[in-house]
């Protein structure tokens, strides 16, 4: 390409390297470096007047430095009188950090648009940034590549057997995500959500909602309205409409300890879309306890001993013959039906008669659920219960903080999906979490999907969830950017329920790392990179680069 | 009713000077968590409501974390920002990319210039600053800027650490001829040059002095003592053009990569910073190295423009401790 300079930041060499050679061209001279003091050094060699500039720079594991770096060589090359400066940037660097997360926490994605701004970028070329509307935080125009057409093509490609597969999602966040690749490939999916509750304090509340004999659903009003978070406070038309299970989520029984009738606002977070189309298609339900409502026995003869072991329904529902056969049939959204729930600790799937050691005295009330042994009625075990741990406030000041700070600035269902909350309390031995699966994924291969694999552990979590209790064959953790922090490589690598790491080389990693990880594919990204550059310069269409083209 | 009082903010970069100032301000730090995810990106939350607060963020230069520190102050002005403050004043002791202030070659950044419209972009109301190394980068910036002066400080130091009347102060190269008079004026005394010739950055070649050193003691005075070449070659200089010994005042003491060698293998006596930097580390490692105390003009001027009093008093007083 003429009248064009194509700089790479020190960032990511290789890829750099890689997209010069898709373009057929040299990467321009520049000289990266650092004085004694610490600060960045920019030397931009090759004359760049009246020529369009491309930057190359993704994150690194000096991130700071790579944003300033980058900074200052749109800077350099803005002094230095070029025509426009384009910043390639595979990975943008703080983009998960796109919204007000806690009280007084910084837009910092929206600050770097702005100051990539003030450098003098006039455009901008990144990679499935983390929420699209990510885009709004620029004033230059932005193009957001997907990765998606690359990844499913390697999919379709390089994996046996991916027509039975599903795609999965590791949080309600990642679901748009995942129904995009899910339709791509023309596969089912289900979702993985774990909820932070403390699985031995609730029970309180669980026992009292059974007590009640008032069962857990949404109503047709809550479901039209979830998309607009409206919180519907009204569940007395109780009689009216009764979805069989999802109503039943032990999150929203938990979390509202005193009024039992009343859906909490993170229900709306596991209803997907198949889910709700389910939902709208089978007016008829089951009232039942809410717990024996999760198991829907009858779709393969196996599943039955498993979920009874899961959930210890009391009572087994009648399954109406019209579902029965609806689940017969393949490939369609009714098999998300299948709710499947585990516990987590420590990360891990643990078997249902594992204790709860912050509560073991009572621990066979956790899943034995007694009807009958309400906390109020265990006269003789009172004194076990400290009002001061068993208290439910504790658990929202402590350990729900982040996420009541989420409603309470009305933060959306998606962006709310932190990945590094969610770490936190995979890791806190105190805090045992529910894991619940929804969709089938027995005798099937696993994709789980995301946009950034950062730390290993709730992928892992996600991955013993399809495994051990929905007894899915394999599982590839597909992402488009592999950020790999801390030891997340090393934690794949040992975990026996993930297969294949599936990434793109985005965002670097040490060569070194590389060859010690079998499961780890990487998908270089530099075509799809070089052809944006490419259509950029030349002012063609960029839409041909979305879409999924026959191979 | 929003009380409108200070708030004082600080980063990982430099938490003693903060809590100097603080201690000085006879405030609380504000409660803030500033961490890095496994992925290196930098978290910020502030841990007390700043709404309509007068909020000012006390950031300097830490050696070796330069760009960290840049980013934990833009993310912690955006956070106050986005919380409401009524105004953001960063103070920052040591201007980031101070040097990099002018195209000296072809396609060179101006980088202290982006930092200036970076901090602007942030949400930054006003910057307090010192001994900026060049003072157009306050024309930089479209906010107020006040530089301020550790020179009070120092002479204050000078007067009471020092036999004054046995002492030359000698600048080390032409541009620090200003600053070098000026504190030569203060303290009624003779005044030295050195001329040298500059091959590349922290590398010093040819050196000549021009003035009179001799059987006195030299005091070399710059703005910035980073890899301390300039400041050894000068002591060097003085020594043989027979002053008695020569010591260094500097009021940005960087002292990265092999500072520390080589002011213990000079002929410096002493080398007297201020803690505009933090240098606890390498005081350990060189006994040569003395502090002047700078917080309390830092405080005194947080004071007087969260009041809305005058600064400039401050230009020539340093304030008593």
């Amino acid at each position: 390409m003429r009248q064009t300079q194509i700089f790479g930041g020190s960032s990511h060499p290789v890829l750099v390297e890689s997209i010069c050679d898709w373009l057929g061209q040299k990467p321009g001279e520049v000289d990266l470096g650092k004085f004694s003091n610490g600060e960045t050094s920019v030397q931009i060699r090759a004359s760049i007047r009246n020529q369009d500039v491309f930057i190359v720079q993704s994150g690194s594991t000096k991130m700071n430095d790579s944003v300033i770096e980058l900074l200052i060589m749109c800077s350099a090359c803005k002094g230095g009188s070029a025509k426009s400066i384009t910043a390639v940037m595979p990975y943008f660097p703080y983009n998960r950090q796109s919204k007000k997360k806690s009280h007084r926490g910084a837009i910092t994605a929206r600050m770097i648009a702005n100051l990539l701004a003030i450098a003098g970028v006039d455009h901008v070329i990144t990679l499935d940034l983390h929420a699209n509307q990510m885009q709004g935080f620029f004033k230059c125009p932005v193009d957001n590549l997907v990765a998606e057409p690359l990844l499913a093509r390697w999919i379709r490609h390089n994996i046996k057997g991916w027509e039975n597969g599903v795609v999965v999602s590791k949080n309600p966040g990642g679901t748009k995500r995942v129904t995009s690749l899910a339709d791509a490939l023309k596969l089912n999916f289900g979702i993985v959500t774990t909820d932070r509750r403390q699985m031995n304090q609730p029970h309180q509340s669980m026992d009292f909602s059974l007590e009640t004999d008032t069962p857990y659903y949404f109503d047709d009003e809550y479901e039209a309205d979830v998309d607009n978070e409206v919180e519907q406070e009204d569940t007395k038309t109780a009689d009216a409409t009764q979805s069989e299970k999802l109503g039943q989520q032990p999150e929203g029984v938990g979390s509202e300890p005193t009024t039992p009738s009343r859906p909490s606002v993170n229900r709306k977070r596991t209803i997907s879309n198949s889910a709700r189309r389910r939902n709208q298609g089978t007016g008829s339900g089951i009232p039942s306890s809410p717990l024996s409502r999760s198991a829907l026995p009858g779709n393969s003869p196996e599943d039955s001993p498993s979920l009874d072991a899961l959930v210890k329904s009391q009572t087994e529902p009648a399954i109406p013959p019209s579902l029965e056969q609806d689940l017969t049939e393949e490939f369609t959204d009714e098999r998300a039906r299948d709710v499947t729930v585990g516990r987590l600790r420590h990360g891990h799937i643990v078997p249902e008669d594992y204790p709860s050691p912050a509560f073991s005295a009572v621990s066979g009330s956790n899943h034995g659920l007694g009807r009958q042994r309400g906390p109020q009625s265990e006269n003789g075990d009172t004194d076990r219960y400290d009002p001061m741990t068993a208290s439910f406030m504790s658990t929202v000041s402590s350990i729900r903080h982040d996420l009541a700070a989420d409603n309470a600035l009305g933060g959306s269902v998606d962006a709310a999906a932190s990945s590094e909350e969610e770490e936190e309390d995979l890791r806190n031995p105190d805090l045992e979490t529910t894991v619940t699966l929804v969709g089938n994924v027995r005798d099937r291969p696993v994709f789980i999907v995301d946009d950034i694999i950062d730390k290993a552990g709730s992928w892992i979590a996600a991955a013993e969830t399809v495994v051990k209790r929905g007894g899915a064959t394999k599982v590839y953790c597909v992402a488009t950017h592999g950020l790999f922090g801390e030891d997340c490589l090393q934690e794949i690598e040992e975990s026996e329920c993930i297969d294949l790491v599936i990434v793109t080389n985005s965002f670097p990693i040490e060569a070194q790392v590389k060859a010690r990880m079998k499961k780890l594919v990487q998908l270089d990204i530099a075509p799809l990179l070089s052809e944006a550059i490419r259509r950029n310069h030349y002012g063609e269409n960029l839409s041909q680069l979305y879409m999924h083209l026959p191979d | 009713m929003a009380t409108n009082s200070i708030k004082l903010l600080t980063g990982n970069s430099h938490p003693a000077l903060a809590k100097a100032v603080a201690d000085r301000l006879g405030i609380q730090l504000c409660k803030i968590l500033v961490v890095q995810y496994s992925n290196q990106e930098t978290s910020v939350t502030i841990g007390e409501s700043v709404r309509d607060e007068d909020v000012f963020i006390l950031q300097s230069t830490a050696p070796g974390d330069i760009n960290d520190g840049l980013m934990e102050l833009l993310i912690m002005i955006n956070a106050c920002k986005t919380a409401s403050a009524r105004r953001i004043t960063a103070v920052i002791p040591n201007f980031f990319y101070a040097r990099q202030d002018k195209k000296d070659k072809s396609r060179a950044p101006i980088s202290a210039k982006l930092i200036a419209n970076m901090l602007q972009t942030a949400g930054c109301n006003h910057v307090i600053t010192m001994d900026l190394h060049a003072s157009q980068i306050q024309g930089f910036f479209n906010v107020p800027v006040d530089n301020l002066y550790a020179e009070p400080s120092t002479l204050r130091w000078m007067r009471e650490n020092l036999n004054v009347r046995d002492c030359v102060i000698v600048s080390p190269d032409a541009g620090g001829a200003k600053r070098a008079t000026s504190i030569a004026d203060g303290l009624d005394l003779s005044f030295a040059l050195i001329h040298k010739e500059r091959a590349r950055p922290n590398e010093v070649s040819r050196m000549t002095l021009v003035g009179d050193v001799k059987g006195k003691t030299a005091v070399i005075v710059d703005d910035m003592a980073d890899t301390c070449g300039t400041l050894v070659k000068a002591a060097d200089v003085c020594i043989q053009n027979g002053a008695k010994d020569a010591m260094a005042i500097v009021t940005h003491g960087v002292l990265s990569g092999k500072a520390i060698e080589a002011l213990n293998g000079s002929k410096l006596v002493k080398v007297v910073v201020t803690n505009t930097v933090p240098h606890e580390e390498k005081k350990m490692m060189c006994d040569k190295i003395e502090t002047i105390d700078v917080s309390p003009t830092l405080a005194e001027a947080c004071r007087r423009t969260h009041n809305g009093e005058s600064v400039s008093f401050l230009f020539k007083h340093a304030p008593v401790d």
